[in-house]
């Protein structure tokens, strides 16, 4: 223990300990200022672990050792489309193209199809657009972090589907149960993990089911390929700069949905911010009126305590860091709540292919971070003008009245 | 430092004026007043005559429109805000008629504040709370809190905390306003010990005759200037 705590320091303790020692008399205001801290801070969480739950589940969808090529000028799959001729183009290349091969000398790749498929959900009956994906056999082993959970991965030609395990939970699809998508059955095969990210939101079946149950035929709408390592996509690039049958583009897996997330993702925080911010002038002014509530609550003890000599500054702290303690309670407040209510809570959302994108809401340490420096900062910018004002106390009207 | 020939309390043609309504109420028009060092005097007055004002600007809690005023070696008139604090917390002693006292905090809590102004350890400053509650007869009752005691405790205590940190000066607004008889006598009577004994100089506005009696001498406030009470000895 210091010998001598500055007397400046002293001053300020015993004011801070007299004013929160005082709040019990001024409990509801109090309360109601923590708690509308609470609430700006639980909004900003809500939508912060929103868009960083997007970003998640589309960030760890996309490799960046899998190139996509999409065809007809569009950097998407939606209205892409690779013409038959230019794969057997392809696959003729000798040469390195940065792909691996299988021991035949075959490039690693997967012809794939996206069709928006209606399901019923067992909770609620309501029917859901979600994306059936037609892919060659070497499909899900091109992809990184896929894995079957269960069952086994369709067999080729056969109408089998596997699911995600996402979609298994929320739709109730059990292996070898029968579901109608299109025009005709589909057998559930399997399910299948991948690390909660968007795949798990997608029903896999093999290609050429797909295209004849939906009367696509000869159609690839994007080529998937294993590169040899990030770096090789240049190879690629430089591979389908020499067709010159149509125009195609190869992108990496990772900026394919890193691309589509960042959109979604600034759209959630555009919409979330200006909400958070608007709240939390409406929570500082709130602020405002108790902290000045306290000040004339507390008047003629602060007037006294200068009156016998403490400095201005002690007036001031004293009455900033209750407002900054009730700020930091309703901030604790808001962010156990947010952690208890947003942390793992299912959302979903229009994503890629028009088809219901579903992923996790994720209360990180950075959303938390965020949020409750906002609250904070209502406690410190709504706490400051009540302080100068209690430093402007003057004290000879304040003695007057009855302490 | 002051010659002993020069009075300890010297006010020069203070000037002060309220606003009142819009309108600026002259309360003092070149008041001139001198007290020596030791002295205990009583101020009495109709309300509204500005005895509040003298003290509160003695105390350095408002200041003169225009004048001098010097205490001891310090020019409060010159003084700023920070300055004038920090003259209260080491010259000067102040108790108010309604005790002031804050009721979060214990007896001794309360008598320890102008301490906490002071360079002190934790250990001198509870011998020093602990040496004054004696001297106002009221050891023992160092952790009640003040809306457990009666008014003339409650008083005792302000006043132990007016003395706690052995101020030359003393400044009391109608110390036993508020109180019975009988308390008003304890608290007089030790104001009186507290002059003779400690040699403390002591101005106290009061509005009973019986209370300036215990003073060395009375002033009478009126219309903005003194008049001398003549006592019979
Ligand atoms: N802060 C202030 N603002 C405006 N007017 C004031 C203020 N303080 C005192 N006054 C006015 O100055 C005059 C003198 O007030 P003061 O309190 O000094 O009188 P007093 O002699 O102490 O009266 P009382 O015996 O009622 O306590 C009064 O008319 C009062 O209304
Ligand atoms: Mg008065």
């Amino acid at each position: 223990m210091p010998v001598f705590l500055s007397t400046h320091s002293r001053q300020a303790l015993v004011m801070i300990r007299t004013n929160l020692s005082s709040l019990p008399r001024r409990r509801a205001i109090s309360a109601s200022m923590a708690l509308s801290v609470a609430l700006v801070v639980c909004v900003l969480a809500g939508f912060l672990s929103m868009a960083k739950g997007f970003e998640t589940a589309l960030a760890s969808a996309g490799s960046p050792s899998v190139a996509v090529v999409l065809g007809g000028g569009t950097n998407q799959e939606v209205g892409s489309d690779i013409p038959a001729a230019v794969i057997r183009t392809l696959d003729a290349m000798t040469g390195d193209l940065g792909v691996i091969r299988d021991t035949g000398g075959k490039l690693l790749s997967s012809r794939e199809i996206v069709v928006p498929v209606d399901m019923r959900q067992v909770t609620d009956g309501a029917s859901r657009t979600l994306a059936l994906r037609g892919m060659d056999l070497a499909g899900p082993s091109i992809r990184e972090g896929v894995a079957v959970s269960a069952g086994r991965i369709f067999s080729p030609g056969a109408r089998e589907i596997v699911v995600g395990d996402r979609l298994a939970d929320e739709f109730g699809l059990g292996l070898g149960d029968v579901v109608r998508l299109g025009a005709v059955d589909w057998t559930v095969a399997g399910h299948f993990s991948a690390h909660g990210s968007a795949f798990e939101s997608e029903l896999w079946a093999d290609l050429d089911a797909v295209r004849s149950a939906f009367d696509r035929q000869g159609q690839v709408q994007s080529l998937k390929l294993r590169l040899a390592g990030p770096a090789s996509l240049t190879l690629l690039r430089d591979a389908l700069a020499t067709i010159r049958q149509a125009p195609l583009a190869a992108v990496s897996e990772a900026d394919l949905y890193a691309a589509q997330s960042g959109r979604t993702a600034s759209l959630i925080r555009l919409f979330g911010w200006p909400l958070a911010l608007l709240m939390a002038v409406g929570a500082a002014a709130g602020a405002l009126n108790t902290m000045m509530s306290s000040v004339s609550d507390r008047t003629v003890e602060i007037a006294t305590v200068r009156a016998l000599g403490f400095s201005r500054l002690s007036a001031f702290l004293g009455t900033w860091i209750e407002a900054i303690v009730l700020a930091a309670a309703g901030v604790a407040v808001g962010l156990i709540a947010s952690w208890l209510i947003f942390n793992g809570w299912q959302a979903s959302t229009i994503g890629a292919n028009n088809a219901r994108m579903a992923f996790q809401l994720a209360v990180t340490p950075d959303v938390l971070l965020t949020s409750g420096l906002l609250g904070l900062a209502i406690g410190i910018l709504g706490g400051a003008l009540p302080a100068i004002a209690a430093t402007r106390l003057p004290l000879t009207a304040a003695l007057r009245t009855r302490g | 430092m002051t010659q002993d020939n020069e009075p300890y309390i010297a006010l020069g043609g203070i000037r002060k004026a309220y606003r009142i309504g819009g309108e600026m109420i002259p309360i003092f028009t070149g008041l001139d007043l001198t007290i020596p060092r030791g002295d205990f005097v009583a101020v009495m007055g109709p309300s509204g005559s500005g005895k509040s004002t003298l003290l509160n600007m003695l105390a350095g809690i408002d200041r003169p429109d225009g004048g001098t005023l010097r205490i001891g070696t310090s020019h409060l008139d010159q003084m700023g805000e920070a300055a004038r604090a920090g003259w209260r917390a080491h010259n000067m002693g102040i108790v108010f008629q309604f005790y002031n006292l804050l009721p979060m905090l214990t007896a001794a809590e309360n008598v320890e504040l102008p301490l906490l102004l002071k360079p002190l350890t934790r250990k001198e400053r509870r011998l020093r709370v602990e040496r004054v509650l004696d001297l106002v007869g009221l050891s023992g009752r160092e952790k009640q809190y003040p809306a457990l005691m009666s008014g003339g405790q409650q008083q005792r205590v302000g006043i132990a905390r007016a003395i706690v940190s052995d101020p030359g000066l003393l400044l009391c607004d109608e110390p036993t306003g508020d109180l019975d008889r009988k308390s008003a006598d304890e608290v007089l009577e030790m104001l009186r010990f507290l002059n003779r004994q400690l040699e403390k100089t002591i101005i106290m506005v009061t509005h009973d005759p019986q209370a300036a009696l215990y003073a060395r001498r009375t002033l009478h406030l009126d219309k903005g200037d003194f008049i001398e009470e003549k006592r019979a000895a």
